[in-house]
Order: C-alpha cells, then structure tokens, then sequence
C-alpha cells in the first residue's frame, strides 16, 4: 500500500476541464425562460403555422387521422386554410407580446391551443413540429404571465370606433339572415358574413343583391355606417401610431406621450456629459431630454429615452415636459449662462423639485446655487482629484 | 460575469457557420414541408450534403456558442496564450510545443501500433485476415467462460455497490460537491457510452433471434414463444450487464483518482498495487496503451460502420447511390462536428450535444410509442420484462455453443472494450458523487433507458414482421444480412413515417458523434504527459486521427478485422476489471477498515434509521 498519500496531487490542468467551481447544468433555464424567448417562441410558431399552412394547402389531399378527426365540424377542407389563418393571428400576437401587452397575452393562450388543434386533426408528418412546438411553448408562456402587464391605453374615441365597427358588423350580419329571403344568393350565416364585409369595403362583386326596397335601405345603412366606422377605426387607431413614430424620428414627444410622464427625470441641455448620464439614468427612470438642438435631439433617440425639442429655458417648454410631476431635473448644458437660466426656469416652474447641475466652468459653482440649484457639481474638479488619487495610491481603485 | 470561448477564431468560425446552417436549413424545410415542389428540383445526393450540412453546422455551432460564468477566474488564460502562439510561434515551435506534451510511449505506441496494424492489412491482407481470425476463435469460442465469468462478477458487484455500504462514500470526501446536475450526468454518460449502434440494433436485434432463436430458449424460429425469447435476449445484450462492465472500470478509477489522488487515467486502477508515484510504470503504460488501441479501434471502426450503415439505409430507402467518396465524405464530415465538439469542451460542445441527443431520443421514442401497435408492445414487452428478470441469472451463466459465442460473447467483449474509455469519462464526471449515484446513473437509470428502447423498437418491429404488415427480414435479406436497413420498412409501415425517419437520421448522426468527441478526448487525455492540460492542438490530432483511420477501414476494407481486433481488446479489459475489482476491495478495506469509520457511520445509521429516522440524502 504505498499510495496512502492522500493528496492534492490531482491534475490541475485535468480540473480546468472538468471541474468548474459553478454547477454545469444540463439546460440553463433562467437563460431560457424569460418574456424575450417567449415572444421569440411564439414568432417561430407563427412562421412554422404559416409554412405548415402552406404544405397543407400544396398537397392534392388533406387526410384527417389524427385523434380528434371525428369531432370536427363541418367540412374537412377548412383545415386547409387553418394553419395559415392562425399564422396571422399569432403573427400579430406577437407584436402585442413584444410590447409586452396583456391583451396579447389572453390572445396567444387562447390561439396557441387552437393551433394545436390542427396536427391531432390531420396527424400528418408535416404538421407534428407545430405541435412539439406549441407544447414547448404554452407553459412558457404561461409561466411568464406576470411579464405581459401593459394595459392598452385607448382613447374613449378609439374605443368608441372599435366598438361601433364590431356592432356594425354584427348588426348588419344578423339583418341580411334574417332578410334572407328577401337578398339573391344568401342562404346561410355564412353568405350575410360575406355579403356585408363585401358591400362595407365597397368591393360589391354583385353575386348577392337586395331585391325590395326594405333589403335596398337596409343595404344603405349598412354602406354609411360600415364604411364610416371603418374609416373611423381604421383612422382613429393607425394615425395616432404613424403620427408618434413620425413625431419620433424629429425627436418630438407626442402630446399624449407627454400627458402619461410621472417620477420621472428631466436632463436639461446637451453636452458631452449627456450620454454618460442617460447610461446611468434610463434603466432606472424614465428620462426626457430637452434640448434646443435637433441635431444632438436624433442621436439621442438611439438611445432609449425621450427627447423633447424646444427650448430648456422656457417655463412653458418645462411644463410640457411635466416639470411638475418629475422627480427631478439634471441641467447639464455646455453652457454655463444657459444653465443659469435652465435652472431658473426649472424652479419657477415647480418651487419644489431636485434640481442638480453641472458646472462647466469650476468659478460657477456658487452662481449656480445661487440662482435655485440643490447640488453643483464640477465635473472637472472631480476629475482632476481623481486621477490625483490614482496616480498616490495606485492600490486602490477609486471607480 | 466571464465568458469563455469568445476567442476570435472561434467566433469566426461561429460567424461562418451560421449563414450556412440556415441556408442549409431553408432547404430541408423546405424539402420537408413542400416535398412534391422541392423534392424534384434537388437530386438524392444533394439531400444528402444539404441535410448533413445542416445537422453539422448546427451541432458545431451549438457547440462554439460560449458559456458564461460567474466566476473571474481562468479566464482566457486558454485562449489568450493559444492565439499568441497561433501569431507569433514559428510552425517548428508549434509542433515541439505539441511534441513535448505528449507522453513518448504511449503517443508513439498508440499511433504506431494502429498505423502499423493497417499497413500490415494492406501489405499480407490474407495473413493478417487469417490471424484476426485464429484469434478470435480461440477467445470467443474457447475463452468464452472468461467474458461471460466477467460479466457475471461485474453485475454482482454493481449490486454490491448499490445496496451495501460502500455505496455511501462521496469520491473527493464527504464535502465534495457534484460539479454537474444529475440530468446533465446522466446525460452525458449515456450518450457516450453508447453509440449509433443502439439505433441500428434497436429494430434489428430483436428480429434475428426472432428468425434464429437463441438455444437457450428452446422455441420454434418465428413463433409466437420466438417473439418473448427474441426480445428477452435483446434487453439481455443491451441491458444491466452490459453497463455494468463500465462501471467496473470507471468506479475503480473514480475512487484512486478522488479518494488516493491517483491521476486521471485508466493504469490509476493498478493503484492498489503500484502505488500513485509508480503509476507511470511499464504495467502502467501497458494499460493506457491497450486502452488507447480499445478506444480508437473501437471508436473509429465504429465511425466508418455507421458511415456504411447510414449510407446502405440511404440507399435502401432512396435508391440514391454513391461511390466509394461518399463514406469518406461522410467520415470527414463527421470528424469535423466531434472534433468542434471535443475542442470546445466538457461543459460547452460534450454538453450540449448530450442535451440534443437525449432529447432527440426521447421525442423519438415518444413520437414511436404513439404511433406503435400499443397494446402488442405492451403486452410482449412485460412479459419479455419477466422472462429477463426470471431467467437473468441462467441466461448470464448459460456458455453453449456457437449461438452464444457468436452474440453473448461477442457483445460482451464489444462492451469491454469500450469500458476504458466510457469508464474513464463516468470517473471524471463523478467527483462529489457518491459510489451509490454512479453505479445507480451508470448501471440502472442508462440499462433503463437502453431496455426501453429495445423494448419499444425490438416490440415494433417484432409485431409488424409476426402479424405480417411489414416484411423487415425480407429486406434485411436482400440487403446481405445487414442491419442497418431494418428500420425504413419498419417506420414505413407506420403512420408519420417521414418524421420518424427524418428523426431517425439525426440521432445516427448524434448518437456517434457524442461517442466520438468524448473518445476523442479520453485519448487525448491519455496519451498527454500527466500534470499537463490537452491542448486544442492534441485534441485535434486525435479526432483526425480517429477519422483517418475510420477512413483507412473504410478505403482498404480491413472493417471486420480492425473491428474484430478492437473488440477483442475486451478481452484483456475483461481481466482488467478483475484486478481492478480486486484492488478497488483492497482498498476500501483498507482505507475505510483502516479508520473504522465506514463502520462506525453504519452502526450509527442503523441506530438513527428508525420508522422515520434522519437519512443523509
């Protein structure tokens, strides 16, 4: 027995590479289970139905062996059309899941079953994938329920115009049924479905007409207030959305994007100390830049902040931006006799706010707290003690 | 947070591999999902390097991708050093760097055996032949009881460690903590200690002793009695002694290397009786040698086999054809994914491909159970389940004849021969584990898994040959015998048999790819001069190597006897294990009787282990 030497005589390089002071697990969950997998997921399955749809409707014939064959209603070939259909749908799921939406969130928990549905009809091989897919999907996303929290914030006219659209559709679906009798060529729910979506996006193909003067009136209703509500909705709910990513591209917050700030922080003027700053700041707050500058405005909108262009010694620019309600205002210009007037402004506009500044210029710290500031700092000042320190004691890490 | 394997060849060759496996993807979905647009425009052969590209690409960028760790240390202390050498060594100092980290006997004897094997093939081909053959008679048919004896004592002890105490002790001391989850344990030595074998054999084996039924079972050829004893003696050859032979090499080693700071090395097991400091002996030498030619012999043969079976099956199902270059092409496409799986390392490429792997054989086997006749498989698979456990013990100890000499004992050596190298990785993935966990992980939860697939493919196709809806033996026939066909007719016949075979391609693919990086490895580390790190390059090597040689089998046709002569090395690893069996008893003896605290912990166990007494796990 010579090798009773109990020894740390292990291969350490052999240590390198097996053994790591971490635990090696076999999938690293929290990597793979966040929101952003779960909208990637879902997007994938969106693709995967649309091409699933597609090799469906490729093929000569659609056979239904799967499982749940003998319970679908109605005809066979409407399975054709199903995988592209919920391709759309969840395709634009997604969108809402990306902004994080909860309204979007009810919808994939509801569409994401419905397109599993479509492999245990036809148990063909093409379709399995969408399956496995889904059935990886779903408890992600209901897993990750509490990330998916924005209420839609819609305008009572917005709502008013959905609501009168969906009613139009309905209103007019019921009447031509039950004026069946009374119309060529519509005999079932279906044809008043049709009828109507075609009459109310003036299409109008002529196959399905009125034949008495109640069925012509009712038809006209259905034209004015069909394509009305379709203009309205359709205007009230993509204009506001063009218009803010307009207003965006020039650095330009909207005024209801405006209405919504709170606690939040507001940096005055540009300088070489506002992009450091808004590193800082953005994932903590929300932050509004005001800068007179549209130039300096469009970079800034690379970054994830909002920027408001006008002039920072203004109250009433001040006000826009909802000085009232912020939790403080940095005043960083590269200009100290503006600043002067930007903290000045700033504390006209709402007595009781932080205010914090920067000093270009080491002589106007006083000046500067003077006119309303509640810390001055000289970031010229800091910087020159700090390489001092650096360079004295080079053990310590003053960062 | 740190990150490792952001070197800058790597993330170049992660940036190349990227565009390609999504082009290469953009076709096999679209082969897949459009097969009456798509399926005309491409020939077989272009299916063939699309879809390979496309598994290759994907596993080895899987593999690059780096892994992040929140630990400061180590960091690129492997890659910084390995890119200045790339820029600033002349090539001369890179090959004396190499040169120097290899252990001169055994890198030479490695190398120059195997490649002197080969020359002789070419140069007496029939003498060689005809030696291979003499040999294996004598240790087959005569020597036979010594595998079976081995095989029998290996179980035993396995169940020895299981339920008896030395099943307790944690290899490193009892604080060492496991450095990896149990699923990516199980993971990771499941899918290296079995090859594409499992999927070739799994429909396959269960099929020949149903048409030449083992002597043991006294039965007519095709009866209903054939189809329980054919399955039986399947889960027999794959089952629990099949991987007990690993663990009979790898525990022993485990415990010199963790418990007596042996190095990690298959000579580590004549610990006992050389000493840790002698380790580097002749006897020594001579062990990691043997262990060397078992593991590239049976790794590379391995490689070129599947190459030739994945191509046979190709070319049963598609009638595509292809020249002599298409296994060499296949080969070398192979040896780059496991060689990027190698490099990249335990915890990134091994890893991850393990992770697919298991995934890809569960879903298969999911997908095949519900679409397989249920109630036959069921029905036969129990009672086969019964007829192992009840008959386990006489089947094990049962020697008659050519039948056994030919299946039994031939698997047996095959599994032996594999143990250096699959015992080697369950030891060094087994620090902080306790004997009991490894010997259930590698014995019981893999057999498990193994006896289900059997059970499942073996059960499949066993019901649709005996009720006649697939003739799977008629196309074996054709075929020359050769099992690598048996699974088309067999997923033919069944309802998603585009996906099933699909499926079954890739776990071809990444069941032998998970065997070959972790063997490419085990040599590596074997023929590195103790203390010192494999390096990129020595990896590289090997796995070249081990592909040169899949490709010389293939070019000069010595497959069967290369791969009689690797298996063979069970034999001497069938003695092995009994010395190591012996030395790993006179040690713990030792070591824990030394103490008696083996003992003392007993008692004290037995005496807390009331109705609801404290239990340390």
């Amino acid at each position: 027995m010579a090798g009773d030497v109990p020894g740390p005589d292990s291969d350490s390089a052999l240590d390198e590479m097996f053994y790591r002071t971490e635990r090696v697990q076999f999938v690293y969950w929290r990597q793979f289970s966040g929101a952003k997998t779960t909208v990637m997921l879902t997007t994938a399955i969106a693709v995967l139905a649309f091409v699933t749809g597609l090799s469906d409707l490729s093929q000569a014939t659609v056979e239904l062996n799967g499982p749940l064959a003998t319970f679908l209603p109605g005809p066979s070939d409407a399975v054709r059309l199903y995988g592209v259909f919920f391709a759309f749908i969840v395709g634009g799921l997604t969108v809402g899941l990306q902004r994080r939406v909860r309204l979007a969130w009810y919808g994939t928990v509801v569409a994401l079953p419905m397109i599993a549905l479509l492999p245990l009809l036809t148990a063909d091989s093409t379709d399995i994938p969408l399956l496995l897919a889904t059935m990886v999907a779903f408890p992600l996303v209901v897993y990750n329920r509490g990330k998916f929290d924005k209420p839609i914030d819609l305008s009572p006219f917005q709502t008013a115009a959905l609501t009168a659209f969906v009613a139009v559709q309905i209103y007019g679906t019921l009447g031509t049924y039950a004026m069946r009798d009374r119309y060529t060529g519509i005999a079932s729910v279906t044809d008043a479905f049709y009828y109507i979506i075609v009459t109310g996006t003036t299409v109008g193909y002529g196959d399905a007409t009125p034949t008495d003067p109640l069925t012509k009136l009712f038809t006209v209703s259905v034209i004015v207030l069909g394509t009305g509500s379709f203009t309205l909705a359709s205007g009230s709910l993509l204009i506001p959305a063009l218009e803010s990513r307009i207003s965006a591209a020039f650095g330009n917050m909207t005024a209801s994007e405006l209405t919504l700030l709170e606690d939040h922080v507001l940096v005055l003027g540009y300088s070489e100390l506002t992009e450091p700053l808004i590193d800082v700041l953005a994932p903590a707050t929300d932050v509004v830049v005001v800068t007179p500058d549209a130039e300096s405005a469009s970079e800034l909108t690379e970054f994830d902040v909002n920027v408001l262009t006008d002039d920072p010694t203004d109250e009433e620019t001040l006000l826009d931006a909802r000085v009232d309600t912020a939790k403080g205002v940095v005043v960083a210009g590269d200009d100290d006799a503006q600043d002067v007037l930007m903290i000045l402004a700033a504390r006209q506009a709402n007595p009781d706010v932080r205010i914090v500044a920067a000093a270009n210029d080491q002589k106007h710290v006083d000046k500067l707290e003077g006119v309303g500031a509640d810390t001055v700092i000289s970031p010229t000042l800091i910087g020159g003690q700090m390489l001092g320190q650096s360079i004295l004691d080079e053990d310590d890490d003053p960062v | 947070m740190a990150t490792q394997g952001d070197s800058a060849v790597e993330r170049f060759v992660r940036k190349s591999l990227l565009p390609v496996c999504i082009i290469a993807g953009v076709f096999v979905v679209s082969g897949f999902f459009f097969p009456s647009f798509v399926g005309s425009v491409v020939t077989g052969q272009g299916w063939l390097v699309v879809s390979l590209l496309f598994f290759g690409s994907g596993l080895s960028y899987l593999a690059l991708l780096p892994v992040e760790y929140d630990v400061e240390e180590t960091d690129a202390r492997r890659d910084a050093p390995y890119l200045l050498r790339v820029r600033h060594l002349p090539w001369v100092e890179t090959v004396r760097d190499f040169a120097t980290r290899q252990d001169p006997i055994l890198f030479g004897v490695g190398v120059g055996g195997i490649a002197s094997f080969l020359a002789l093939r070419v140069l007496v081909p029939n003498g060689t032949v005809a030696a291979v053959g003499a040999v294996r008679d004598v240790l087959l048919n005569d020597l036979g009881w010594v595998f079976l004896g081995a095989m029998v004592l290996a179980v035993v002890y396995c169940l020895f460690l299981l339920v008896g105490p030395w099943g307790a002790i944690r290899l490193g001391g009892p604080d060492a903590e496991p450095t990896y989850t149990y699923p990516t344990y199980f993971a990771m030595f499941f899918t290296a200690g079995i090859a594409a074998g499992i999927v070739f054999w799994g429909p396959a084996e269960a099929l020949f002793h149903y048409q030449t039924p083992p002597p043991f079972f006294d039965v007519e050829p095709q009866s209903d009695a054939a189809v329980v004893a054919a399955l039986t003696y399947a889960l027999f050859h794959w089952g629990l002694s099949a991987w007990s032979a690993y663990i009979v090499i790898g525990v022993p080693i485990a415990y010199f290397v963790y418990q007596r700071g042996a190095p990690l090395r298959v000579s580590s097991i004549l610990t006992p009786f050389l000493g840790v400091e002698n380790l580097g002996s002749y006897w020594g030498k001579l062990v990691d040698v043997l262990a060397i030619f078992a593991t590239i012999g049976g790794v590379a043969t391995s490689v070129a086999f599947v190459s030739k079976q994945f191509l046979t099956g190709i070319q049963y199902q598609w009638g595509v054809t292809y020249g002599a270059l298409g296994p060499v092409l296949f080969v070398a496409g192979l040896t780059v994914i496991y060689v990027i799986s190698a490099e990249s390392g335990v915890h990134r490429g091994i890893r991850r491909i393990a992770g697919v792997n298991l995934v890809l054989f569960v879903l298969f086997g999911l997908l095949l159970f519900a679409v397989s006749p249920r109630d036959a498989v069921l029905s036969w698979g129990t009672t086969a389940l019964g007829t192992y456990a009840t008959s386990f013990v006489p089947m094990s100890l049962y020697t008659g004849g050519e039948w056994v000499a030919g299946w039994t004992v031939w698997n047996w050596s095959w599994w032996f021969s594999w143990a250096p190298f699959a015992g080697l990785f369950l030891a060094a993935l087994s620090r902080g584990r306790r004997i009991r966990t490894v010997v259930f992980t590698g014995a019981v939860a893999t057999s498990a898994a193994t006896v289900v697939w059997f059970l499942l493919l073996g059960g499949t196709s066993l019901s649709l040959q005996h009720s006649g809806t697939a003739n799977i033996l008629g196309s074996i026939a054709t075929h020359g015998g050769s099992e690598a066909v048996a699974g088309y007719p067999l997923f033919s016949a069944l309802p998603l048999s585009q996906l099933l075979i699909f499926l079954f391609l890739a776990l071809i693919i990444v069941f032998i790819t998970t065997s070959a990086d972790t063997s490419t490895l085990v040599v590596t580390i074997l023929s590195t001069r103790r203390n010192l790190a494999p390096t990129t390059g020595s990896i590289v090597f090997w796995g070249v190597f081990q592909g040169v040689v899949a490709v010389a089998v293939l070019l000069i046709g010595g497959g069967e006897s290369l791969q009689a002569v690797a298996v063979l090395t069970g034999g001497p690893f069938a003695v092995i294990s009994l010395v190591a069996l012996v030395g790993l008893t006179r040690a713990v003896l030792h070591d824990e009787g030394g103490q008696s605290s083996l003992r003392a912990r007993i008692r004290r166990r037995g005496s807390e282990r009331g109705p609801n007494g404290p239990r340390e796990d």
